[in-house]
């Protein structure tokens, strides 16, 4: 690609003048963020401060609610996104997304982890095997799993589930990995395995996560951002925020005075 | 005062709570009441008896067999269990043919005599005859108390309640017509119904919905005798003109009109079962890449199984109990159908047709009683599958 | 990981066949549309011209082939109102107490099992039940006592159900709220409650006199005359209905070419009634949901 040479870095993320509307309520004020390549964000705020709502833009998750509005322009590896002759099925596959509450679908571990190869067209059954394999080894749950890949993905563990959903979005080799709260529903230990595995998928994604667990944003972000009521207070280095944030508000909110 | 109050308004709301239960219960006694003399029933017209030989082995003759004989479909005792010998079917009228008026007396008061007379000689006679011409000393074997056999209703090919001298109770053509027309039904309404269930649940705009519900509304609101109106003048000169047939009333007009009629049903529990699928679930199929129609048909739609399988199921038991509609356009020829392109007759439309003509008590009207009870049967175990069907979680 | 390989060809392929599956169902969904425009359509059309103040106001002549449907309308209003006089206060009542009194325990749980069965039974079992029980063995006869009965068990889950869902509904913290004040269980539901659930209740009540109005088969037996122009005097009478009579003159009336007109008639009045109550029932919800909405 010619035109990555002109660019001093390659910004993975690159979003300018966001604001976002649903119907009469103003969500996001324009918000500016670049995040490079292989970088970990979080986007940390009080409840209702927009921060779900913005990496829901990302993937253009909020296209599916009525009567919303966007302006201004988010970029991923140099291609806007809301740009009329981009579909959105195969943004989604360069975009990957972890929910809040694991969301397996009513089927095998196999079939939910090669669920995303099969809807991309692919048919080769050697490749489907490796590539879930290896997904689930990516995301740390092929111990765990390994010989009962047939069985109903809703008998394994709240925490499991999580990884197995974190597998699934791996499988199509996204370049950015979306994880709204994804260790919000789970308890300690699966929480800690979580984040060991957000350390080690570094190396090959740039993620973005939303946290309401301040401890969380700062052992797995390289940078974090800080939401409060629709707009961005402030977004700098992770150590910066939390050793020296410049705003008052910021500081508030991560000493635990308010949220 | 007070408290008392509040007890006795409890108690009077569980009486009125209970009284569908109560209404169950009374419909299964009155209905088995009314049905349970069948069996009782005997298996020729009342006041009248058969008469054989009384070398002849044969001792009883289901009531099918009494039809075959005189309708020459049998004409051989061996074909009923008895020796080679050519049956010989005597009716009053036929008397003459053996005897002269003279011989039979002017007020046929010789009858009784002649008739004893005649069965005695002739060893394959089966003789037809009203009660009061039967001597007390009659020379032969008398099938008066025979009763109509289990297998004569439930096995009996044939719905020929006016048939003499034995009426045909048999319950397979109204079964097979009724299960016939409400499967060419469902196969029609089900694909349309599923379809328009999806559209409205996941496709359409909440304008587009607002707009359709109302006209399934009122789709599900038309009366049947409206519906069977429509088709009668409508459906079945169109069926006759386009399949080239010598009546358009037929079970395909039936199966036409009910497929209208169960759509509402299909399409209204259908589109709940498809709602009831957890966001989450659509959402982490569309962030793989998914388009919406994949999601819908490898997510929504399998999730949504138990509760299509019961709008499928609630349809076919709107369909099998439908009765005007389907008495108006089916043509009611008690046949065992072949092809939807016959007319066909089924069980609610016969005893919508035949109660009105059965005298209370008889035969015919136990009959239609029995049908009733095998309807409400079928309609039983269709809302028991559909409670169980709707209550399994979702398991694998 | 190595990106999957991807083509376009794929991405399309997807999109195409969502487009082809899209507009299928599209189509359906508006051939239903189509499908109540053709009979709406062709019973106004044909109908239109039997509607005088004739038809409405006279009994039936000269073999049913002239005159009009007067004792059927009033036979209808008769069987509406003697129902309904049976089936609401024992439907709401029967409601209030599923969902207020047995909130989900067993008998909660059988009497809504057995309502859902009684609503699946065909409605000419009800005609059979109805002519064993209210006809011969209470020897009310055919009349309107005995098919008001019948229709009113016939419409009873409808009623009971909409009563339930309205109160179900109705959320918690308001009976809470009311219990709270020292008010007795009967006096949240009399004075909270039950005022609150009104405005969808009466919908469904609307909505079963819709179905009532329609019904053949129950009243085959337990009180429709064939033709009687006398209208009735008390409620042991027999009445003409619109329904049956609908029914009679389509398929075995003296002469059914003759009375086609008189048919067409009919079933326009017939498709008028459930069009006034449905608009209705679709009106009274969207005022009252404003209403709570503005309030």
């Amino acid at each position: 690609m010619t035109s990555d040479i002109r660019h001093k870095k390659m910004l993975t993320i690159d979003a300018k003048n966001v604001d976002f509307y649903y119907s009469e309520f103003h969500a996001l004020k324009n918000i500016n963020i670049e995040v490079e390549k292989n970088k970990v964000v979080a986007l940390i705020g009080p409840s209702g401060c927009g921060k779900s709502t913005f990496l829901r833009l990302l993937n253009r998750m909020n296209d599916l609610i009525d009567g919303t509005r966007m302006t201004g322009s988010v970029l991923i590896e140099g291609k806007d996104i809301y740009a009329p002759n981009i579909h959105v099925d195969e943004l989604r596959k360069e975009v990957g997304m972890v929910f809040q509450k694991p969301n397996p679908f009513p089927k095998s571990i196999f079939e939910n982890v090669a669920y995303g190869l099969r809807v991309n067209g692919i048919k080769d059954k050697t490749f489907i095997e490796e590539r879930v394999i290896e997904s689930i080894k990516s995301a740390a749950l092929w111990n765990e799993v390994k010989d009962k890949l047939n069985k109903s993905a809703f008998a394994l563990s709240g925490g499991q589930q999580q990884r197995l959903c974190i597998a699934r979005a791996l499988a199509i080799s996204p370049k950015v990995l979306l994880m709204d709260e994804p260790a919000s529903a789970l308890d300690p230990i699966s929480t800690s395995k979580i984040e060991e595995l957000i350390y080690e998928l570094k190396k090959d994604y740039t993620i973005m996560i939303v946290t309401h667990n301040m401890q969380q944003a700062s052992r797995v972000s390289d940078k974090t951002a800080y939401f409060y009521l629709g707009e961005m207070i402030e977004y700098d280095d992770t150590i910066k925020i939390f050793t020296n944030p410049t705003e008052l508000s910021t500081q508030n909110y991560i000493t635990g005075r308010f949220g | 005062m007070k408290r008392f109050f509040e007890k006795l308004v409890e108690g009077a709301l569980l009486i009125s709570g209970s009284i569908t239960s109560i209404t169950i219960l009374l419909i299964v006694i009155f209905l088995f009441k009314e049905a349970s003399g069948l069996f009782n029933s005997p298996v020729i017209e009342d006041g009248y008896v058969l008469a054989f030989n009384k070398d002849n082995p044969v001792k009883k003759l289901s009531s099918y067999q009494i039809k075959q004989i005189f309708d020459g479909a049998i004409t051989n005792w061996d074909e009923v269990g008895g020796k080679e010998e050519p049956i010989e079917v005597v009716r009053l009228s036929d008397l003459t043919k053996y005897y002269t008026e003279a011989e039979l007396g002017a007020n046929f008061e010789n009858i009784p005599a002649k008739a004893s007379e005649l069965t005695a000689k002739h060893p394959g006679i089966i003789l037809f005859l009203p009660n009061s011409y039967i001597a007390k000393n009659f020379d032969g074997t008398l099938l008066k108390h025979e009763t109509l056999r289990p297998g004569d209703f439930f096995g009996g090919k044939e719905w020929y309640p006016t048939a003499s001298p034995s009426p045909q109770y048999g319950l397979l053509p109204l079964l097979l017509g009724t299960l016939w027309v409400s499967l060419g039904a469902i196969l029609l309404s089900l694909p349309f119904g599923i379809a328009v269930a999806v559209y409205l649940a996941e496709i359409s705009t909440m304008r587009v919905r607002n707009f359709l519900k109302p006209v399934i509304e009122l789709l599900a609101g038309i009366p049947s005798v409206v519906y069977g109106f429509f088709g009668l003048v409508v459906i079945v000169p169109f069926l006759q003109k386009t399949f080239q047939l010598p009546v358009g009333e037929t079970g395909l007009a039936g199966s036409i009109v009910l497929a209208i009629m169960a759509l509402p049903t299909i399409i209204t529990v259908a589109e709940d079962a498809m709602r009831n699928v957890p966001r989450a679930m659509k959402e982490a199929s569309l962030a793989l890449g998914a388009t919406q129609w994949q999601t819908i048909y490898r997510v929504v739609i399998p999730y949504a199984k138990s509760g299509i399988t019961s709008a499928a199921v609630l349809g076919i038991g709107r369909a099998i109990g439908e009765t005007m509609a389907v008495l108006m356009v089916t043509g009611n020829a008690a046949v065992i159908p072949h092809t939807l392109l016959e007319p066909v007759r089924t069980i609610p439309a016969t005893i919508a047709a035949e109660l009105g003509e059965a005298s209370a008590g008889g035969g015919h009207y136990q009959a239609l009683f029995a049908l009733g009870c095998i309807l409400f049967i079928i309609t039983m175990i269709i809302s028991i599958s559909v409670e169980f069907i709707s209550s399994k979680k979702y398991s694998k | 990981m190595t990106p999957i390989i991807n083509t376009g060809n794929i991405d399309r392929k997807k999109r195409i066949s969502q487009g082809v599956a899209f507009t299928i169902f599209k189509l359906m969904s508006y051939s239903v549309v189509a499908m109540l425009i053709l009979i709406l359509g062709f019973i106004v059309s044909k109908g239109i011209g039997a509607i005088s103040w004739d038809f409405l106001t006279k009994a039936p002549e000269e073999g049913m082939t002239k005159g009009g449907i007067f004792p059927a309308i009033v036979g209808t209003l008769c069987l509406v109102a003697g129902s309904s006089l049976f089936s609401f206060p024992i439907g709401i009542m029967s409601g209030i107490y599923m969902n207020e009194y047995a909130t989900g325990n067993k008998v909660a749980t059988f009497i809504r099992i057995m309502t859902n069965n009684l609503s699946g039974v065909p409605s000419v079992v009800f005609g059979l039940f109805g002519m064993s029980l209210f006809v011969n063995t209470m020897k009310f006869g055919d009349s309107i006592l005995a098919g008001s009965l019948t229709l009113g068990l016939l419409s009873l889950p409808l009623v009971i159900r909409t009563t339930e869902e309205s109160l179900k509904a109705i959320d918690n913290s308001y009976r809470e709220g009311s219990l709270a004040l020292g008010a007795t269980k009967l006096q949240t539901i009399q004075k909270v409650v039950l005022p609150m659930a009104f405005p969808n209740i009466i919908t469904g009540l609307i909505l079963s006199i819709g179905r009532v109005s329609g019904e053949t088969a129950p009243i085959l037996f337990t009180v429709a005359a064939y033709f009687l122009p006398k209208l009735p005097t008390s409620i042991f009478d027999q009445v003409m209905a619109l329904p049956y009579h609908l029914y009679v003159i389509s398929t075995s009336g003296t002469d059914i070419e003759a009375s086609r007109g008189i048919a067409y008639g009919t079933a326009l009045v017939l498709i008028v009634i459930v069009l006034i109550v449905n608009l209705l029932a679709n009106f009274l919800r969207n005022y009252f949901s404003k209403k709570v909405k503005t309030n």
